[in-house]
């Protein structure tokens, strides 16, 4: 590993300015990603800045929302009794991620920034991957890339995102709220994420020394029913190869509002708008789950070692869409 | 031959005797050893598979801290590659030149006062590389084919003629992909040079190996060396050789003149100790309207690496499963830029029973039979080959049973007959042996004067159950308590013990100890023989019984007297004896010398829509002869069926092309299953006693993985009516 400074900080704006003066800090929460990345050699702070003592945990509730704060842990976040009522996609999502020890270490922000899983980028022996060497290449594009992305791809990057609990976060249009020199700051969950594009190395709207402090939730209306479903190669503790989330309003046998993300095929969490838009206003059957599906994928740039995928997205939003709607009392 | 007189501890289940020390800690691994002025080593590898190394700049990681040396082949002294063994060749030495034969070879070794600062000061390294074009696919036409590796290609009858007269025929190519041992203990070696002397510590299967080697290796006497495996952190095959991280770490050690010790990273795991090769193997089988087989053909190419070897006869197991009079087996080896494979637990059958007992299903299936009766219809009697009897083969008792415990009679045969819901419902099984390393060992039997017995031998426990079988044992042929029996192993200065691998330790081991614990008895017999105050006097081997720490006549328990008695009346501290044993040659028996059979009944669930693949549940009905341990062999098998599962489900070690790097060398990258993937599974064991050897075991270390493929994909093709015919079966091959 390469040697690091380590320090333990103990006011918020303190903290955003130490980093902000340095480019080679960073903070430190559950670590859970970024120590593996340090030991790998892909990351190489020179000073790091633990945040886990400053006060941005708790979670607190209002009639439209949950705010969640910033060091909160899946594990926290998953038993939230609101969550568990109204948002039951968000919990599945959460308990169907990493495993019981990770998710009493990881925090919500620390999820929200977790970097690729893609081999080549965690493997500082090989030479090209955008990520890690802005113009060097990427070699997951003729590599071994079953677990990649098929949208928002470029050329210059197919790794996808690899939060669960981000799904239904974007479908939910959850907003992270951030800390900067400047002062505080909100930004949609849907458009905190950038497109690899020909800069896969900016994966986030983040200026550096930027801290998330929390994450705030829009509940969904209290009739609403909402299914997580994650296809992975075994039953516990994997990425997923694709996954859904999606939450359905049903009024009067019609969809008055359907929310609907992927996980898994994205470079991003995938919120599928124009899937939504196939389903408002449209009878909860499976032919229209299907064109829902079919949009959603629209646009899919498989490769060799991802063409399954496309096919399994759609199924696997159809199946998320039929339990959410059988699921109706 | 000496009937096993062992009393009831021999078989009974009872609890790991090294269990209190794993639980609390307290057993130590080769990692957990430490010693004075030790310092720390750390490899770099290559990042290229094929060419030469230009230039090698160390300047940076010499200069890092706590870094007292940088060895490479620029610097390294000449060194011998190690003896041929009964697992073939010894790996090439390493540092001897410029070349490069694979990605992730070692290159350059780096020795500094902690493991953080080598490892640091080895990223340090910098290399320039003439690269050149390498060979990483069996179909490569670059490929330098080696033919019958083995001598193991089988031609009996006429395999033409038979298929001519075959009312079915089917045939298929099938794949199976490299895969990796990954024993969760990652690889330790920690050397220390007194002199010419050498002390290892190394998570070997075979310490004798390990000194052997290093003799050769580093021209120094055998006597020196003393090689220390008390407990291994699991092997799977892994450390069944003398890898080339061994010997760096003890030229370190020597370069230095310190203590060094190395551990392994996982992604190093995967490149530094064999692998189970991958294999494309062509089969084709014919049979009779009637259900008789007539022709089997099998032919199987697996990959080696450049200058090394390893022994995968993949296809010779079909030449001895069943009855079948025109039989065709055939293997080649396609040399490629790759680190070596090796041995991994059920090498050679794990690959070869897939394609075996698929095929044999779908000629079951052809013909409208029932798999089983099918399999039952073409029983091997005898060998096949050596048309001789087996020495034991209760295979049609796994059969037969194994479907009992299982509910076999409820299968319908109808292709997505059986249904649970969403889910298909599939049932399949496979037929399965597993030949036994048959090779020499020794050990040596005291009993002490306070009556307890000591009895030890070179081997390893690498997790199997060896230090607990070999003390219920000896404690049956001395009549103690399991309590007052101490088994030891594990050092290289003990009696000589063959590798913990290809399931012939527990036989040869056991044969060893029965040999000892009788000459033993044998030796007190000795001592009293002219004693005129001892009960025993004059009485032969076969006229005593022990029990209770007692020697006595049998039938007499009242004329007999303690081992304990013995000796202080004759001022002895303990007495001792040695026993060996040979194998077994079918020749001489007149039987053929049998491995371990069994018979794999599998219940699974797919949901074809999303791809989804679930074991539901598994029953092993195994002959592995005598059981030693009902305990810890139902844990072997048990072992062997989740690597089963895992071989068909989910292990994949993906190569880059071009680069030749190990795409997903981690454990977050090479899947293997999670106790949610793992069902439940019963074991039954069938058969009796092996008449080929005193003791008549038959290892059952590998036959529990042997066949899990087979039965998982002919279940998947009850279910779905899909033949799956590459390895492993993961969503996008399960998507219909």
């Amino acid at each position: 590993m390469h040697p690091f400074a380590y320090a333990r900080a103990t006011d918020a704006a303190r903290a955003v300015a130490e980093v902000a003066a340095d480019p080679h800090a960073a903070f430190l929460a559950g670590g859970t990603t970024q120590l593996d990345l340090m030991k790998d050699g892909v990351l190489r702070p020179e000073r790091l800045l633990d945040i886990t003592r400053l006060p941005l945990g708790g979670i607190t509730h209002t009639d439209t929302a949950v705010r969640v704060g910033a060091l909160t842990t899946m594990e926290e976040l998953a038993a939230d009794p609101v969550v568990r009522a109204r948002l039951p996609f968000v919990r599945e999502a959460l308990l169907l991620g990493a495993s019981t020890q990770l998710r009493n270490m990881a925090t919500i922000g620390g999820n929200l920034l977790q970097r690729a899983r893609c081999r080549y980028f965690r493997d500082p022996t090989v030479p090209a991957c955008n990520k890690r060497g802005p113009g060097s290449g990427c070699a997951a594009v003729d590599g071994f890339h079953r677990m990649h992305a098929v949208l928002g791809t470029s050329d210059h990057c197919i790794a996808p995102h690899p939060s669960d609990l981000a799904v239904p976060l974007a479908a939910l249009d959850a907003v992270v709220h951030v800390q900067g020199t400047d002062g505080p700051r909100s930004v949609p969950l849907t458009r905190f994420y950038l497109p690899p594009d020909d800069t896969p190395h900016v994966e986030n709207v983040l200026r550096h020394g930027e801290l998330i402090t929390a994450v705030e939730v829009p509940l969904l209306p209290a009739t609403a029913r909402s299914h997580y479903l994650k296809v992975r190669d075994r039953v516990s503790y994997e990425f997923a190869l694709v996954s859904a989330g999606a939450a359905l309003v049903l009024e009067d046998g019609l969809i008055r509002e359907g929310r609907v993300a992927l996980g898994g095929v994205g470079t991003l969490p995938w919120r599928a708008w124009s899937a939504e838009e196939v389903l408002r206003g449209s009878r909860p059957t499976t032919e229209v789950f299907r064109s829902a599906a079919e949009a959603a994928l629209e646009g899919a740039r498989p490769l060799p070692g991802t063409a399954f995928k496309v096919d399994l997205a759609r199924r696997t939003l159809v199946r998320t869409l039929e339990t959410v709607a059988g699921a109706r009392s | 031959m000496t009937t096993l007189g062992t009393g009831p501890v021999v078989g009974a289940g009872i609890d790991r005797v090294d269990a209190p020390l794993k639980v609390t800690g307290a057993a130590r691994y080769p990692n957990d050893f430490s010693l004075p002025g030790m310092v720390h080593a750390a490899l770099v590898g290559s990042t290229v598979a094929a060419g030469r190394i230009r230039d090698i700049d160390v300047s940076r990681a010499e200069a890092a801290p706590g870094v007292l040396t940088v060895v490479t082949h620029l610097d390294a002294p000449p060194l011998e590659r190690g003896p041929m063994t009964l697992l073939g060749g010894s790996p090439p030495a390493p540092l001897q030149d410029d070349r490069i034969l694979h990605h992730g070879q070692h290159i350059a070794v780096v020795v500094a006062e902690t493991a953080e600062q080598a490892r640091y000061a080895a990223r340090l390294v910098r290399v320039d590389y003439e690269t050149a074009d390498a060979v990483l696919d069996v179909d490569d036409p670059r490929a330098e084919i080696v033919d019958d590796p083995w001598g193991l290609d089988t031609r009996k009858g006429d395999v033409a003629a038979g298929f001519a007269r075959a009312d079915v025929v089917v045939e298929g190519t099938y794949t199976t992909p490299d895969n990796t041992n990954n024993p969760l203990g990652l690889m330790t070696t920690l050397a220390s040079w007194q002199g010419d002397a050498l002390t290892v510590h190394d998570s070997t299967q075979w310490p004798h190996n390990v000194r052997t080697t290093l003799a050769t290796v580093f021209k120094v006497p055998e006597s020196g060396i003393r090689v220390l495996a008390p407990f291994v952190g699991g092997g799977f095959g892994a450390g069944l050789r003398v890898w080339p991280h061994v010997v760096l770490t003890v030229l370190a050690a020597r370069l230095v003149r310190r203590p060094v010790k190395l551990v392994l990273t996982r992604p190093q795991m995967f490149s530094s100790v064999g692998h189970r090769p991958n294999s494309v193997q062509r089969i084709r089988i014919g049979a009779t309207r009637d259900g008789d087989l007539v022709a089997i053909e099998h032919h199987g190419m697996s990959s080696v690496a450049m200058e090394d070897d390893d022994y995968e006869p993949v296809s010779f197991g079909s030449a001895v499963a069943y009855a079948c009079p025109n039989v065709l087996t055939e293997d080649k080896q396609a040399r490629l830029n790759i680190p070596c494979p090796g041995s991994m637990r059920a090498p050679a059958e794990g690959q070869g029973n897939f394609a075996l007992e698929s095929a044999v299903d779908d000629v079951a299936h052809a013909l409208g039979m029932d798999p089983l009766e099918f399999r039952l219809r073409n029983y091997a009697e005898e060998h096949p080959l050596q048309n001789l009897p087996w020495s034991s083969k209760a295979l049609r008792e796994c059969y037969v049973r194994g479907a009992e415990r299982f509910g076999w009679s409820r299968r319908t045969p109808g292709i997505g007959s059986m249904r649970d819901g969403r889910w298909l419902v599939g049932y399949g099984l496979a037929g399965v042996s597993y030949p036994f390393y048959q090779v020499p060992c020794q050990a040596r039997a005291s009993v002490r004067r306070d009556g307890s017995a000591y009895v030890r031998s070179a081997a390893t426990d690498i997790g199997t159950g060896t230090y607990t079988v070999m003390t219920q044992l000896a404690a049956g042929l001395l009549g103690l308590d399991v309590d007052r029996v101490r088994f030891d192993l594990g050092d290289s200065d003990m009696p000589y013990a063959p590798q913990a691998g290809g399931s012939g330790l527990t036989g040869a081991l056991a044969n060893a100890v029965h040999a000892a614990c009788r000459r033993l008895v044998r030796e007190f017999l000795d001592v009293v023989a002219d004693d005129p105050d001892s009960p025993l006097r004059g009485a032969a081997l076969d006229d005593v019984t022990v029990a209770g720490g007692r020697v006595h006549l049998t039938g007499d328990a009242g004329r007999g007297e303690s081992f304990a008695a013995v000796l202080a009346r004759h001022g002895l501290e303990e007495l001792s004896a040695d026993g060996r044993s040979t194998p077994p040659v079918s020749e001489e028996l007149g039987m053929a010398v049998a491995g371990a059979f069994g018979a794999k009944f599998v219940e699974v669930r797919v949901d074809p829509a999303l791809g989804l693949l679930r074991v539901a549940r598994v029953v092993s009905a195994i002959d592995g002869g005598r059981i030693l341990n009902e305990k810890t062999a139902a844990s072997q098998i048990v072992g062997g069926t989740v690597g089963g599962i895992s071989q068909a489900l989910f292990e994949e070690t993906v190569t880059d092309r071009g680069t030749g790097r190990i795409a997903n060398a981690t454990f977050g990258d090479y899947l293997m299953p999670v106790n949610a993937d793992v069902p439940d599974m019963e074991v039954l064991f069938v058969g009796g006693p092996d008449r080929a050897t005193a003791v008549g075991t038959k290892g059952v270390g590998e036959i529990g993985l042997v066949g899990l493929a087979a039965a998982i994909g002919n279940a998947v093709h009850h279910a779905t009516g899909r033949r799956l015919r590459s390895l492993p079966f993961t969503v996008d091959r399960l998507m219909f």
